[in-house]
């Protein structure tokens, strides 16, 4: 037999059909992949979920490494501090019955409080010299290395499932969501460092707004880790809420809001937050709004917007957008940089909307790490 | 992935600014440093300072 001829690419690629092996370049590719390609499919895919599973479970550990050694060098705690964490990370909260959600709000926030209270007793049980800044940021490492084990945890049980069930379709959404949680576990991984320097995070800039507008005014704590000060501006008296810094707290403003309404309606609210931006939004732009502007799973913007509804108090919202990396790590310079700027929008708002000798109520939500009052 | 970007590291600044001038001072972020703290004396006017902004710029 001739090879030559035979791989001459006139034979194969040309008009004479005739050529056995010409139809199998064409028809075994075929074959295989009409009954392997899925599979074929599901190796490339999974090869890059399982590199990304790898990562976070780096991640994971690498957290929980800084937590343990923060813990060890800065606060003396025992060598089996180790194992008390690992405790910690598998709390669970069983959210309530949603099937008739007809009062579902008061018990989540039962819930969440209970859990909230018992993870502060536990954390502050690990050492007796811990003071309320120090056990905050134990507190707030703690949540960050516990979402991190729950992401992978969370992948892993996808992840796996698909490839025991060699179930393909299974593991698409898996690959779609896969940047999103990478980028969530990086920036929880990154949030470690600025919560052991007790550094302020972009989610800091309302409290920061806020913390600066009351520095020289009379202040008390009005709920649990919440602060209020009063002050004037233009004959306005302005309450002004924020969280009690620089502990890493978000503070409690739902109950701040309807302490101060029942003993001083206000004429308006002036609720400044930090706003997940848009791609293609520029971080660090102010834009300016209606309503409760605060995150979290939702119980204290019901309460505020109950109380507000309730008096016929109108919500103003100003928000700085930033991404989720921004939010929960160091902030960034376009970020301090709008300080001002929402400050002076916040003295706009009041002198728009209110008449001399009115209250205005401002509130500066999110975790007020490294920022105090 | 082709999409992945190399992210620059973040370095901490604090900035100081004069309560009387407005002088501001750009150092790095010392332990410790707290927002809204009196810090040093002005060089110019030799009034308090105080910090008025901590954060994170990408080094170049």
């Amino acid at each position: 037999m001739n090879f030559t001829e035979l791989f001459a690419t006139d034979n194969l690629f040309g008009e004479d059909t005739s050529n056995p092996l010409m139809w199998l370049v064409w028809i075994v590719p075929i074959i295989i992949f009409m009954f392997y390609g899925q599979r074929i499919q599901l190796q490339i895919t999974s090869s890059e979920i399982a590199k990304n599973i790898e990562k976070l479970k780096k991640y994971k550990e690498d957290s929980k490494t800084e937590l343990v050694n923060y813990l060890q060098k800065n606060l003396k705690v025992a060598n089996d501090v180790s194992k008390k964490i690992d405790v910690f990370l598998e709390y669970f909260a069983i959210m309530p019955v949603d099937i008739d959600p007809n009062g579902i709000i008061p018990k989540i926030k039962h819930l969440l409080r209970s859990k909230e209270n018992y993870t502060r007793l536990q954390v502050k049980s690990l050492s007796s010299t811990m003071n309320h800044l120090e056990q905050s940021k134990v507190q707030n490492m703690l949540e960050v290395v516990t979402a991190l084990n729950m992401l992978h945890k969370i992948v892993r049980h996808l992840y796996l499932t698909a490839k025991k069930q060699n179930n393909f379709p299974l593991i698409l959404p898996l690959q779609m969501m896969m940047p999103f949680i990478m980028e969530q576990s990086t920036a929880l991984r990154d949030a470690i460092s600025a919560l052991k320097l007790g550094q302020p995070i972009g989610d800091g800039i309302g409290p920061m707004v806020v913390g600066k507008m009351m520095l020289n005014a009379q202040k008390k704590t009005i709920a649990l880790e919440t602060v209020c000060g009063q002050t004037e501006f233009e004959q306005r008296q302005l309450y002004l809420l924020k969280a009690e810094g620089p502990a890493a707290t978000v503070g409690r403003p739902g109950d701040a809001v309807e302490i101060l309404v029942a003993e001083k309606p206000p004429n308006i609210i002036i609720m400044v937050d930090a706003a997940l931006k848009m791609e293609g939004e520029d971080s660090g732009s102010v834009a300016q709004g209606f309503g409760a502007a605060i995150g979290g799973i939702g119980t204290d913007r019901f309460q505020i917007e109950e109380i507000a509804t309730k008096n016929g108090i109108p919500i103003y919202a100003l928000v700085i957008k930033q991404s989720v990396k921004e939010a929960i790590t160091l902030m960034t310079k376009e970020i301090a940089d709008k300080a001002d700027e929402v400050e002076s929008r916040i003295h706009q708002i009041i002198l728009e909307n209110t008449t001399p000798g009115q209250t205005v109520l401002v509130v500066g939500v999110g975790n007020t790490l490294g920022v105090p009052q | 992935m082709i999409f992945d970007k190399k992210e620059k590291p973040m370095i901490a600044y604090t900035i100081e600014r004069c309560q009387s001038c407005n002088n501001e001072v750009k150092r790095k972020f010392k332990e410790g440093d707290c927002l809204f703290t009196a810090t040093s004396e002005c060089a110019k006017c030799k009034a308090t300072m105080s910090i008025a902004k901590i954060f994170g710029q990408s080094t170049e």
